[in-house]
């Protein structure tokens, strides 16, 4: 039994109206790779952020080698040789790669940086465990997997020995992740110990030598890597048997409704680029959009709903190209849209929730005349779906700030789909959302579809693709990579596509 | 045809080199400030302000202890005070920068002119023999009329802003400081996740703000000229912001913003002893802001979107 170096136990984390974490413990040992793994909000990155000393823990001990805090600080942290790669790069993008892997540790000659100094410590470590990269590019030049590389020689440059990395393959292609593997196990050989944060079964099983599981900010399980199983390491994430979010309900398409074709879109980051995207929805049917976060989903909304310009390809809603129309314009052909921030675009903080749910339809009788508003026609139109969306606390005065999650979406969600559109274009529904609202907002798509609207769901959350989708169509660096009905279509075959690989 | 020539030769000679270093110091110093916060990522609209405040301590100084290097050192002072004020306000109590900056700015207008008439008993503007100016440098040449003309008779700190200039840029991009300075501008969580205090370093380079911003003031009350006038920065700092915008928050580019600007205020100048109306004149410098940031920003817009682009 090797010694151990990390031990976490009884850590709490409480956000404003969560519990990231309850009870909450962990132990890493000398020169293991050992695996957290859990569903998203299940509290793995909070766990790790607060080894890292970025959140302090309302209570609980961390024993780093013997010695017990309750709280670190990052600089604490890695002066005792923990590191972190983050899940978004802590990276200056406008800076080279040199600068970033030194920034803060400098070698100096006088005032100066001693580069000759820099690059021989580089060099050292892409040679010991192969983390080639070009010191002299700026971050923003470079691929999202030297990038990682890149972080993960800084946190090596500052003398780490305990590695944290959070969600690292959520970035990488299946090579990249290949060669990831292979220097995390020449970094194990080296006596180095790995947190490897992730909810890709297969990954973790692959390298793992123990896994923790956690659910709900609860420590669930922690298993050996070689007797674990991929059903096993799935029960105990989700809690229950998986899948039990139900099999579609029965379609009948009708007439297309909106087609995307060759699409072209502009985005911040080069995997998110849309090149090339086409497909095209029926009346009376859901397609499913899945894909790993930042793949183009969001630009791929944006851009049918015109709140981000069409470089290339048309938009066809109802017969009318609607590309690169503004939004209004867009819906009046017949659009609807749960945008996929309903804190940004979804709803306005500062208005009250009457107002947010009359927003589309102020401007026309019977809400309005003359661009004079009839309040007492507003209320009655607010009320309505306060009660048939069971939005609480029930009163057409609240503030949109003051709602939980779950009930903003429900605003949302009930401006948009009461409207009866053709076309409901809902992305991330029900992400952040309580049990409760989950369930109503999937039983609104339904009821949309069955109504003969034609529905397009893009969601990261599989179990939610697979419940509620006829045709499920893959993301992948801003490219199609598939497009599968259904009922042939299962976790197994869908991972596949949206790390990149064929059918 | 010769009456052509005979203007051209009057507005562009080589005297024109001379008056453009000459209109372009007292920008190039705020731009040099606005630069350094820039880099931090806080857009110092307060440098004008901070322009006037200094302007008047250094000429009150000057005028009571006859002496301009203690003329200087209080304009110092009194910039890096203000900024520290604006540094508090900012950073400490989370105020906009741009609005703190605009009410220094207002304030720097209405308490000068106030201590302008308590001090001196005077309104509009206050100059007297017994104000020491800053020294001008004076070089031998012969009798060369032309290396006369380009380089003698400059205010010792019309040569020292140029030098100023490059040492800037090498601490910027070649030292450990500017390393760590650029960086909490940049990505200031990354800067955090090496452990630098990006609070602290705001702070710092805004002290530093206001000693450039000092410098400023006094050069121009008693450098570029020996004297106070009401509000006499007339957008000066203004426009040194805008340089800095124009360059990117590069030092030698915003220096070249700078030249452009002293180069359209002296062709100006020399168009109005040409008879041209004077409000047209009036408005060169303006102009000459407005489409520098246009250019910069068109730059910017259409680096930004080939970046985006999916083509």
């Amino acid at each position: 039994m090797s010694s151990i170096l990390i031990e976490m136990s009884g850590i709490n984390k409480e956000f404003p109206g969560v519990k990231a974490v309850q009870d909450g413990m962990f132990t890493l040992e000398e020169g293991e790779i050992h695996s957290l793994v859990g569903e998203n909000g299940a509290g793995k990155s909070t766990l790790m952020k607060i080894l890292y000393g970025m959140y302090s823990p309302e209570s609980g001990t961390i024993t780093v080698r013997g010695e017990s805090f309750p709280s670190l600080t990052p600089k604490r942290a890695i002066g005792m040789g923990i590191g972190m790669v983050h899940q978004e790069f802590m990276l200056v993008r406008e800076m080279t790669v040199l600068e970033n892997i030194i920034l803060g540790f400098e070698p100096r000659r006088g005032a100066m940086i001693d580069r000759r100094a820099a690059l021989d410590k580089i060099d050292y470590y892409a040679r010991t465990y192969g983390l080639s990269v070009h010191p002299d590019k700026k971050v923003g030049e470079i691929s999202v997997g030297e990038a990682q590389r890149v972080e993960i020689i800084k946190t090596m440059y500052r003398g780490a020995e305990i590695l944290v990395l959070d969600e690292p393959t959520a970035v990488l292609t299946p090579q990249e992740s290949e060669q990831l593997f292979e220097i995390l196990r020449s970094m194990k050989k080296d006596g180095k110990s790995i947190v490897f944060i992730s909810h890709k079964l297969r990954e973790v099983l692959e390298i793992s030598d123990r896994v923790t599981v956690m659910r709900g900010g609860r420590h669930i399980a922690t298993l050996d890597g070689s007797s674990a199983t991929a059903p096993e390491l799935a029960r105990l994430m989700v809690g229950r048997e998986v899948f039990l979010g139900g099999t579609p309900v029965p379609s009948e398409p009708g007439e297309v409704a909106l087609s995307v074709e060759g699409v072209y879109v502009p985005g911040e980051k080069e995997l998110s680029k849309l090149r090339g995207v086409s497909f095209s929805v029926r009346r009376g049917e859901i397609l499913g959009i899945a894909g790993v976060n930042g793949n183009g989903q969001s630009e791929l909304a944006e851009a049918i709903a015109g709140l981000r310009p069409v470089q290339r390809g048309r938009v066809v809603l109802g017969g009318v190209e609607v590309q690169n129309m503004p939004p209004r314009k867009i819906r009046e052909h017949g659009l609807s849209h749960i945008p996929e921030d309903r804190n940004l675009r979804g709803l306005d903080r500062q208005s009250d929730v009457k107002e947010n749910l009359a927003a589309c339809s102020f401007s026309e009788p019977p809400l309005s005349r003359g661009g004079v508003v009839n309040w007492g026609r507003v209320r009655e139109f607010a009320d309505d779906l306060i009660r048939s969306y069971d939005i609480r606390p029930a009163g057409v005065d609240v503030p949109a700030a003051g709602l939980s999650g779950g009930n903003a979406q429900k605003v949302v969600v009930a401006r948009e789909v009461s409207g009866r559109a053709p076309v409901l274009l809902a992305s991330q529904p029900t992400r952040g959302v309580d049990i409760g609202s989950i369930e109503t907002i999937r039983a609104e798509l339904n009821r949309a579809k069955k109504e003969g609207a034609a529905v397009v769901l893009i969601s990261s959350d599989l179990e939610e693709i697979l419940s509620l989708s006829d045709r499920i169509a893959v993301m992948f660096e801003g490219r199609i990579t598939g497009e599968v009905s259904s009922s042939e279509a299962d976790e197994l075959s869908l991972g596949l596509l949206m790390t990149g690989g064929r059918r | 045809m010769d009456t052509t020539n005979d203007i051209l030769s009057l507005v562009f000679n080589a005297t024109l080199f001379h008056s453009t270093i000459r209109a372009a110091t007292p920008i190039l110093y705020a731009t040099l400030a606005c630069v350094l916060t820039q880099q931090a990522d806080i857009l110092n609209i307060g440098v004008e302000g901070i322009m006037i405040f200094s302007a008047f301590a250094a000429v009150a100084t000057s005028y009571f202890a006859g002496s301009w290097v203690l003329a200087l050192v209080a304009a110092i002072i009194v910039g890096v005070v203000v900024a520290a004020f604006m540094a508090f306000a900012h950073l400490g109590a989370k105020a906009d920068i741009f609005v703190v900056g605009m009410g220094v700015n207002m304030l720097a207008i209405a308490l000068t002119r106030f201590l302008l008439q308590r001090i001196f008993g005077v309104s509009g503007s206050f100059h007297h023999n017994d104000i020491v100016a800053m020294p001008r440098l004076s070089f031998d040449f012969g009798g060369s009329e032309l290396l006369n003309d380009l380089f003698n008779d400059y205010s010792l700190f019309e040569p020292v802003g140029i030098v100023l200039v490059f040492v800037l840029a090498f601490i910027l991009y070649k030292t450990v400081w500017g390393l760590r300075l650029r960086s909490t501008g940049l990505n200031p969580q990354a800067a955090e996740t090496a452990g630098i205090n990006v609070t602290m370093r705001k702070f710092e380079v805004m002290l530093y703000s206001g000693v450039l911003g000092g410098i400023a003031g006094a050069h121009l009350s008693l450098g570029y000229s020996r004297m106070f006038v009401e509000n006499m920065t007339n957008g000066r700092g203004f426009m040194g912001v805008a340089a800095m915008f124009f360059g990117g928050a590069n030092p030698v580019w915003g220096w070249v913003g700078c030249l452009i600007f002293g180069f359209a205020d002296s062709v100006g100048s020399r168009l109005q002893s040409l008879g041209l109306p004077s409000q047209f004149i009036l408005m060169i410098p303006y102009l000459a802001t407005v489409l520098v940031l246009t250019l910069a920003m068109m730059r910017k817009k259409r680096a930004e979107t080939a970046r985006k682009s999916a083509l």
